[in-house]
């Protein structure tokens, strides 16, 4: 290989500190210069059941996805690590425990490693055990392993395991840095057979800008932050809690201010309370705490108050699979809750995007005085990846903050019907904005009003106003990628499969298909002209997207009475490239056979 | 009724052979090969071409994967196979798996023995029996031409000496009893064979002439990375000592088998042990001679493949007896050349 292009897959049982093994691999790529995706499987089960899966990928190209095939595999429970052997690619590696106290209940995983695999075998526990006393540090000493094995630099692990354990004490650190140099040596002194091999990184740092290793939910923190927000209520549930359990980390540090509700209901309910009162302020949740805010998501769209809702999907519905990826709550945003209420939905597809899409979500909630709902999903929510983040934060300040008008004189109208839908916003002590707020459908002034030809210029209103959001400053609406003229296929994606679209695209170029993708931030108001002209372009248009029904897809063609190519899929982890790759080749009317990764 | 589980132990040529012959044999029964190796089966006599910038093991397999796993062969390597349970026929790897057969073949063939006197230098010395050697040995002589003593010598030894006179690199030989092994030598012809390996340009040096080997060292700052001093005082730089002394068969896990011994595994010319499931092939055994009233060993690539397939074709319900068929003849050719049978695999 020419370019470094390697994943790495670590699996283990809950307790075995998979995970833990995962994140310190992942930020000393970081540090040493490689981008980072990575994405991390683990059970619901507490402590020492189930199945923990650490996946990343390093390169020096941007990537847009994990591999279907792993480069290297890590076992640190054969029996949860036997199912996996067959994603370790021809020449690629497998390490596992040599001397093992029991065997899986299939045999070990030696009688599972398929011939054109490297297999390595390590004396892991006994290298912890001399290492530390004890076999806790069973991860490390593997972890050492391999990067001895592919002459990591040794001294980037050393600064994040003394990190990484220094709240433990300093024995503890110093203890599993031991842990680490005795795999280290053992992995460096091991002839290496496989070809995989790390070329050079590219610290290729934009002046001006900083390199975190950051997943979703972290960059929706981070994103929050620089955004200036103010007051945040939630209810914990997988996969959003740990925006909550950051967000509680931080803001007090910043003088803000966090509330665990007793439910989704009063989270909402105070979100859209604070935002009233002028501040910036969110929830988040996932799909069946999305169910329970609904009504009051109308209540927000009628009273026009700006609110920020974070929703990060999992498999439903209800209780469903909580720890497993979908993106079936498109509906839910979109169309959830009671009478016409539009809001705006936007979608990161990437972790970076999580970033800008929360701190803009606050710009729009406030600037078009609406609820703003930004689509995550367990895939993206625990994605890891390489960011370069500007030292400035990108987003425009409160608009409550920057020096406003005083009085807004005799005659307010809180609601009034102007150009545009944006009417001028009072907040409680903006001298002469006394005004009517209810649940009810009003006038301008905000007092209780059915005509018909009131509702009508208030939904008009409530509708037209969104369309600023399609043109808002320095927001990705839409992005094309790929070939710019016509193609023989587009993909038109949204949320987190956008990345695997774009693998899929990258592999059909290679193979000769005119391929183009574009993806779909904006989800309402729906940007039908950029949409429409890229479906203009293409012969055929495919959607893939991880939900049984093709959610995406109903709104595409009903919105634009056009056709597309629905791709559907609900295993509970993200699309399979081959899967996409597959489609293209079909519409392309390519028969060529499904190519290995 | 469940299928046949053939098991194998040993993935050298014997090993292989037997595989695909019992593949050929019984397409339905299971077939597992269990070897202490990281790689699949390659061939070990192409192993000087290492020195001629072959480096990528790849390039040295017989079969590639896919041949494993189309003939549903199970390999299992990094494996050490640590006993034998013959009255229950299982088998216990080292990792402390039990694996259940119902024929078992050892074909472990044999590794390098080394002199006592020398086996507390083992670390300073270089084998020659596997990739993973072979590349360390490349590795350790510098790129201009290095030196190489080698003690003992055997036909191993002396066809790598070839390769590296041929591609730049000095050999001394410090030469004994074993140095044409598995040939037997006359002493009468023995100098004739001696200025044959001199005629290929390997410098001999007479164990007897120098005493033998009283220390092998580090060499000094600056120097070649080993210094070999001999009981008379007199020492050779080298950048690398190798030990040719023949080899040992390799039946350690089978000592509470109870099936008969001397130095190999004894069978019959069936190649079956003393246990009616178990058969042994290759270098690991001793084959029952008629000719020569005794059990003996048969060295060289086609006898070793031989036996691989006999063993297997009397595994699966056959009854030939092993026929050897390679001439264990030391030649010199008509240019003063040295010709063995051994050699003559290209
Ligand atoms: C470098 C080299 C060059 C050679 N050149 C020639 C030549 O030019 N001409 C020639 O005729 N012969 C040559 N030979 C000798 C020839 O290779 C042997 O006769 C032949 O390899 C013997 O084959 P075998 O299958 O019996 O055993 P081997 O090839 O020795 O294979 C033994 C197998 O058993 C496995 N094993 C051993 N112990 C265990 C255990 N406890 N558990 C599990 N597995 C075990 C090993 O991992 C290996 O897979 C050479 C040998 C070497 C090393």
């Amino acid at each position: 290989m020419d370019a470094t292009d390697i994943q790495i897959l670590i699996v283990g049982s809950a307790g075995d500190g998979t995970i833990a093994a995962g994140n310190i691999l992942r930020q000393a790529l970081a540090e040493a210069g490689y981008k980072v995706i990575s994405f991390d499987v683990y059970p619901p089960e507490i402590r020492g059941f189930g199945k923990c899966i650490a996946r990343m990928r390093a390169t020096i190209a941007q990537a847009y996805s994990l591999k279907q095939q792993s480069d290297v595999m890590l076992s640190l429970d054969d029996s949860h690590a036997i199912p996996h052997v067959g994603e370790v690619r021809d020449w690629g590696a497998v390490l596992y425990e040599s001397k093992p106290v029991a065997n899986a209940p299939q045999g070990h995983i030696t009688g599972h490693i398929r011939p054109g695999q490297i297999p390595y075998g390590c004396a892991i526990r006994e290298i912890s055990e001399k290492a530390t006393g004890a076999n806790r540090s069973r991860n490390i000493v593997a972890l050492g392993y391999l990067a001895g094995l592919y002459g990591l630099p040794r001294e980037a692990f050393h600064a994040i395991i003394d990190r990484q354990f220094k709240k433990r004490g300093a024995e503890v650190a110093s203890v599993n840095r031991k842990a680490f140099d005795e795999g280290y040596a053992a992995g460096a002194g091991a002839f290496k057979l496989d070809d995989v091999a790390f070329g050079p990184p590219q610290p290729n740092v934009a002046p001006g800008t900083v390199v975190e290793m950051i997943n979703g939910n972290a960059a929706v923190v981070k994103g929050c932050l620089d955004a200036g927000i103010d007051c945040f209520f939630g209810y914990p549930i997988t996969p959003a809690t740990t925006i909550m359990e950051r967000l509680a980390t931080e803001m007090p540090r910043h003088g803000k201010r966090l509330v665990q509700t007793e439910d989704e209901i009063s989270a909402i309910s105070a979100t859209i309370g604070a935002g009233f009162a002028g501040t910036r302020s969110a929830t988040a949740t996932s799909g069946p705490g999305l169910s329970l805010m609904q009504e009051m998501l109308g209540l927000g769209t009628m009273a026009e108050v700006p609110s920020v809702v974070f929703v990060s999907q999992r498999g439903g519905p209800s209780t469903g699979m909580p720890t497993k990826t979908e993106q079936s709550d498109l509906n839910s945003a979109l169309f959830g809750g009671h009478g016409d209420a539009p809001r705006i939905v936007m979608a990161p597809t990437n972790v970076e995007g999580c970033y800008r899409c929360a701190g803009k979500a606050f710009e729009m909630a406030e600037a078009y005085q609406t609820p703003v709902i930004v689509l995550l999903d367990l895939y993206l929510s625990n994605r890891y990846e390489t960011v370069a983040f500007g030292q400035k934060s990108p987003f425009e300040p409160d608009v409550n903050k920057r020096p406003r008008k005083q009085d807004l004189g005799a005659g307010y109208k809180r609601f009034a019907l102007v150009e545009g839908g944006v009417s001028p916003r009072a907040v409680p002590g903006d001298a002469g904005g006394m005004h009517i707020v209810t649940g009810l459908e009003h006038n301008e002034m905000g007092r209780p009003a059915d005509s018909a030809e009131m509702h009508l210029a208030m939904c008009d209103k409530r509708l037209d106003k969104l369309k600023g959001a399609l043109v808002h400053p320095d927001f990705t609406v839409t992005k094309r990628f790929g070939a710019m003229g016509k193609a023989a296929v587009g993909l038109l994606a949204w949320g987190s499969t956008f990345g695997e679209c774009l693998e899929a695209m990258f592999q059909a170029e290679k193979e000769g298909i005119d391929c183009a993708a574009m993806k779909v931030v904006m989800l309402s108001p729906f940007p039908e002209e950029a949409v429409s002209a890229f479906m203009d372009d293409c012969a055929a248009v495919l959607v893939p997207e991880l939900n049984h029904d093709g959610q995406f897809a109903r709104l595409v063609q009903g919105t634009l009475g056009r056709k597309v190519v629905k791709l559907t899929r609900v295993p509970g982890v993200p699309m399979r490239v081959s899967d996409i790759l597959g489609e293209i080749r079909r519409l392309a009317g390519r028969n060529l056979p499904q190519a290995a990764e | 009724m469940s299928e046949r589980h053939h098991v194998i132990v040993g993935m050298g040529i014997t090993g292989n052979e037997a595989a695909i012959t019992l593949r050929r044999r019984e397409p339905q029964s299971r077939i597992t090969i269990v070897t202490l190796a990281s790689l699949l089966f390659y061939n070990r006599y192409d192993l000087p071409q290492v020195f001629r910038g072959k480096h990528d093991w790849r390039e040295f397999l017989v079969h590639p994967p896919a041949f494993y796993d189309d003939n549903r062969i199970t390999v299992r390597r990094n494996s050490r196979v640590s006993n034998v349970d013959p009255l229950n026929k299982v088998m216990t790897l080292e990792h402390k798996e039990d694996i259940p057969y119902d024929t078992l073949l050892v074909a472990t063939g044999g590794r390098g023995w080394i002199p006592e006197e020398l086996a507390e230098f083992r670390p300073l010395m270089q084998g020659f029996g596997s990739f993973e050697q072979a590349i360390t040995v490349a590795r350790a002589l510098p790129e201009g031409g290095g030196r190489v003593v080698m003690l003992g010598g055997d036909m191993i030894g002396l066809d790598l000496a070839r390769t590296l006179i041929d591609t730049g690199h000095r050999v001394t030989l410090v030469a004994g009893e074993q140095t044409f092994w598995p040939h037997q030598v006359p002493a009468e012809r023995r100098p004739a064979f001696v200025a044959a390996l001199e005629a290929m340009g390997v410098e001999v040096v007479e164990q007897d002439s120098v005493g033998g080997v009283a220390q092998i060292a580090q060499g000094a700052k600056g120097l070649p990375a080993r210094r070999v001093v001999f009981r008379d005082g007199s020492e050779l730089m080298a950048d690398v000592v190798m030990p040719f002394y023949g080899i040992q068969p390799a039946i350690d896990f089978m000592g509470r088998t109870g099936v008969d011994v001397e130095r190999g595994l004894l069978v019959n010319p069936e190649l079956r042990t003393t246990d009616g499931s178990i058969w042994a092939a290759g270098d690991v055994c001793q084959i029952w001679s008629q000719e020569e009233n005794r059990y003996r060993f048969y060295y060289g690539w086609r006898n070793v493949r031989a036996m691989g397939e006999v063993a297997a074709g009397n595994m699966t319900g056959g009854n030939d007896a092993f026929v050897a068929d390679q001439d264990e003849k030391l030649e010199i050719d008509a240019e003063g050349r040295l010709v063995s049978p051994f050699w003559e695999y290209a």
